[in-house]
C-alpha cells in the first residue's frame, strides 16, 4: 500500500513563495506570511512555522479538502531551532524565558498553529528524521490514508541553522514544500505516487531547484517532488537528495499501476 | 475503497528506565510499593523544584556509535538491553528492512546543545566533538537505535512534545496495517536539560516541591528523564496487546488544554470506537495527570465523561515525574505492568483530592484484575493520544 493520488501541492521558497509564482515563472522574492494562521498566533510564529503554513495553505487548497477534516504531517529536521537559540541566548544570560517563545520552541508549532487556525480536531504530527523526514513523513501519511481513508497533506520544511551551530559552508535557507495525497481510488484521475527505496535501475529526474543552499536543506527533497508535480510523468524523485536512507518517490500517469 | 483494518498487535516486549530504577523490574517494584523517585534537581536553578532522574549507570555505546554517544543514545541502549532477547526473536522471524523504528522525544539533544552553547558563549566555540547531526537532531537518536538493534526498516521520530511517545504505537498499528512493516520498535527518551525546567518555569508550571497530581493544593508538574521502549509485531508471543490509539487536536491552544476536555475525550472516544470497546470494558485509566490545575480538572472532566465515575484513575507521575517525549511510552509500559501484575498503582500525593475532581482517583493501590488500560497522553499544540491495551 505504498502508493497514493497525488492531489495537490504547495510551496515556500525566498525567491518563490509559491508554487504556482514559481511555475508561472514570474516569482519575486518575499518572507512567508503565514496567512493561514489566526492573527494573534501569526504575530507570535517564527519564520518556519509562517514558511510551512503557507505551503501548507497551498497543498491545502488544491486538494480541495475539508481544512477542518485533513490528516496533517508535518516534518523538520531541526524544526524551531531559532527560537531554541534565542532562549538559549535568553538562559546562558541569566534572563528570564518568554513563557511564549518556550511553548513555540516545541517541534509541533506549526502543526498546532495550524490546526487551532483551521477548527481541525483530526490527526496532526511533528516528526523529525534528518534527511529522511521527506521520506518519513510521506510513510507516515501512507499509513493514515491507508487505514483511515480522506486525504493526508505532508508539509516539511527546516530553516537555517544559526551559524554558531554549524559550519556556514553547510549551511542551507529556508524551504517548505507540501504535498497532499489521497487513496487512489478516491481520486482516480489524479497523478499516482509511489514512496519506495531507491532501486539500482532508477534514473533519477535532476532537481528543478537549482540553488544549491536550497538543496542544503534536510526537506529539499520535498521541494524538488513539489517542483515535479509541474512535469509530465512518469519521474523518479530522490526524496533524500542522496544524504539519507535512499527513499525514492515515483510519479506516474493516472492508471498506471 | 477498502480501508486496511488496524488490528490489536501483539506486543512481544517492553523495557523502562525513569527514575524509579533502569529496569522493569525496579519500576515496578517502587509502584507497587508507592514510592516516589523524584528529589532535589542535579541541575543549578534559581528556583525550588523536584526532578526525576536516571541514576542507573548507563552503558557505552560500542566503537562504532562512539561519536554518537549522548544520554539520549545511552538510554537508548540500556532500554535495548533490556529488549534483547524479544529482538533476536524478532530478527529470526523478519527481515531487517521490516522492522521499523519508531521514537518519540521532546527534547531530543536539547541537553547536549545547551551545554556546547555556553561553551560557545563563554569561549567564541563550539566544544570538541560537537556535531548537531550526532548529538542533537531527531535523526541521531533514530540512527543510534537502528544500529543498535539492526534494523533498517522505516524509522522517524514524533516530537509533538508530551504526546511524542505514544503517537509511535499508533504509528506503527498502521505500518502493520499497509503492509509497510512486520515489526515496529517504538518508544520514546527524554533527558533532563536546563532549557526545559526554566521555560515550564516560566510558564507557571512547575511545582516547587514534589508534584501532587489532583491534589487540591496541587502546584504543578516536576519533570523527569527516563525512557521506554515496546517492541510491536504482526505475530509473536505477546505479554500484551496495543488494541488501538486515539488521537486528536484540541484546536483550542498552543500551550493550555481545552476546558472541558473536549479534545482529551476525542482521542479516548477515538480508541475506544477504533478498538470496538465499551467504556465499561476498561478497567483502568492511567491519567496524563501532571499536576497542573488546568490539565487534572479538564481530563477529570474528559474521563468522566466518556467513563463514569467509578473507573479507577491514577497518574504515576508523582513517581517519575513528567518525562514529557518519554512520557506516553513509559505510561503505556506501567499499564502493561499493571495488567500482568494486577494492580493499580496507587495515585500518590492525591490526597486531599480537589473536591472539583470527579474522577475516581486510587489514593491507594488497587489489587485486583486489570483487563484493560486506558492510557492518556496530552501535549502543546492540543495534541491529543489515548493508547487502549488489552492483557495478552
Amino acid at each position: 500500500m505504498n502508493t497514493v493520488a497525488l492531489i495537490g501541492a504547495g510551496l515556500y521558497l525566498p525567491d518563490a513563495p509559491s508554487l504556482a509564482a514559481w511555475t508561472s515563472g514570474s516569482a519575486t522574492p518575499a518572507a512567508p506570511t503565514g496567512a493561514i494562521i489566526e492573527p494573534r498566533s501569526r504575530r507570535r510564529a517564527s519564520p518556519i512555522t509562517k514558511a510551512l503554513a503557507d505551503a501548507f495553505a497551498e497543498a491545502l487548497a488544491a486538494s480541495g479538502a475539508d481544512p477542518a477534516l485533513v490528516a496533517t504531517v508535518f516534518g523538520s529536521a531541526v524544526g524551531e531551532v531559532s527560537t531554541m537559540v534565542g532562549l538559549l541566548d535568553t538562559m546562558w544570560c541569566q534572563g528570564e524565558l518568554s513563557p511564549m517563545a518556550f511553548a513555540t520552541s516545541v517541534h509541533n508549532a506549526a502543526a498546532g498553529v495550524v490546526s487551532i487556525s483551521t477548527a481541525n480536531r483530526a490527526y496532526t504530527t511533528s516528526i523529525g528524521a534528518d534527511f529522511d523526514t521527506p521520506a518519513a513523513a510521506l510513510i507516515e501519511a501512507l499509513g493514515l490514508v491507508a487505514t483511515s481513508g480522506g486525504v493526508a497533506i505532508v508539509t516539511c520544511g527546516d530553516e537555517a541553522v544559526p551559524e554558531r551551530l554549524v559550519d556556514p559552508a553547510d549551511g542551507w535557507e529556508l524551504a517548505a514544500a507540501s504535498v497532499a495525497i489521497a487513496a487512489v481510488d478516491a481520486a482516480p484521475m489524479a497523478p499516482r505516487l509511489t514512496i519506495r527505496p531507491r532501486r539500482d535501475s532508477d534514473e533519477l529526474a535532476a532537481s528543478l531547484c537549482d540553488s544549491a543552499a536550497i538543496g542544503r536543506n534536510p526537506c529539499a527533497g520535498l521541494v524538488d517532488l513539489a517542483l515535479a508535480t509541474s512535469k509530465q510523468a512518469p519521474l523518479v524523485v530522490a526524496l533524500d537528495r542522496g544524504r539519507g536512507t535512499g527513499w525514492v518517490a515515483e510519479l506516474s500517469a493516472p492508471g498506471s499501476k | 475503497m477498502s480501508l486496511a483494518p488496524i488490528q490489536p498487535t501483539a506486543i512481544t516486549g517492553f523495557a523502562l528506565c525513569n527514575a524509579l530504577g533502569g529496569d522493569v523490574r525496579a519500576v515496578r517494584d517502587a509502584l507497587f510499593d508507592g514510592r516516589s523517585g523524584l528529589g532535589p534537581s542535579p541541575i543549578a536553578l534559581p528556583f525550588d523544584t523536584a526532578v526525576g532522574v536516571v541514576a542507573t549507570p548507563l552503558p557505552e555505546l560500542p566503537a562504532s556509535l562512539s561519536g554518537w554517544t549522548t544520554r539520549t543514545a545511552q538510554i537508548a541502549a540500556l532500554l535495548l538491553a533490556q529488549l534483547d532477547a524479544p529482538l533476536r526473536a524478532a530478527r529470526s522471524r523478519w527481515r531487517p528492512d521490516r522492522i521499523a523504528v519508531v521514537l518519540g522525544t521532546s527534547t531530543a539533544g536539547a541537553d547536549v546543545t545547551e551545554q556546547a552553547y555556553k561553551h560557545f558563549l563563554d569561549h567564541g566555540r563550539l566544544p570538541d566533538g560537537y556535531d548537531l547531526w550526532r548529538h542533537h537532531t531527531y535523526g541521531a537518536i533514530l540512527h543510534a537505535v537502528r544500529e543498535l538493534a539492526g534494523a533498517s526498516g522505516p524509522g522517524w521520530v514524533h516530537s509533538t512534545a508530551c504526546t511524542s511517545s505514544a503517537k509511535p504505537l499508533a504509528s506503527a498499528q498502521r505500518l502493520l496495517a499497509a503492509d509497510l512493516a512486520d515489526a515496529v520498535i517504538v518508544g520514546g527518551i527524554d533527558t533532563l536539560c536546563a532549557m526545559t525546567l526554566r521555560g515550564f518555569h516560566s510558564l507557571g508550571a512547575l511545582d516547587h516541591a514534589v508534584c501532587r497530581p489532583f491534589a487540591a493544593d496541587r502546584g504543578g508538574i516536576n519533570i523527569g528523564e527516563g525512557g521506554a521502549f515496546l517492541l510491536l509485531e504482526r505475530s509473536g508471543e505477546p505479554v500484551a496487546i496495543l488494541e488501538s490509539v486515539g488521537e486528536s487536536s484540541d484546536a483550542y491552544h498552543i500551550s493550555a488544554p481545552h476546558p472541558d476536555g473536549l479534545g482529551a475525550a476525542l482521542a479516548m472516544t477515538r480508541a475506544l470506537e477504533l478498538a470496538g470497546v465499551a467504556p465499561a470494558d476498561v478497567d483502568h485509566v492511567n491519567a496524563h495527570g501532571t499536576g497542573t490545575r488546568l490539565n487534572d480538572a479538564s481530563e477529570s472532566k474528559a474521563i468522566t465523561s466518556i467513563f463514569g465515575a467509578e473507573i479507577p484513575v491514577a497518574s504515576t507521575k508523582g513517581y517519575t515525574g513528567h518525562t514529557l517525549g518519554a512520557a506516553g511510552a513509559t505510561e503505556a509500559a506501567i499499564g502493561i505492568i499493571s495488567m500482568l501484575e494486577g494492580w493499580i498503582p496507587a495515585s500518590i500525593g492525591a490526597e486531599p483530592t480537589d473536591p472539583s475532581i470527579e474522577a475516581n482517583i486510587a489514593h491507594t493501590r488497587l489489587d485486583r484484575p486489570v483487563k484493560r488500560v486506558m492510557s492518556n497522553s496530552f501535549a502543546f499544540g492540543g495534541n491529543n493520544v489515548s493508547v487502549l491495551l488489552r492483557s495478552a
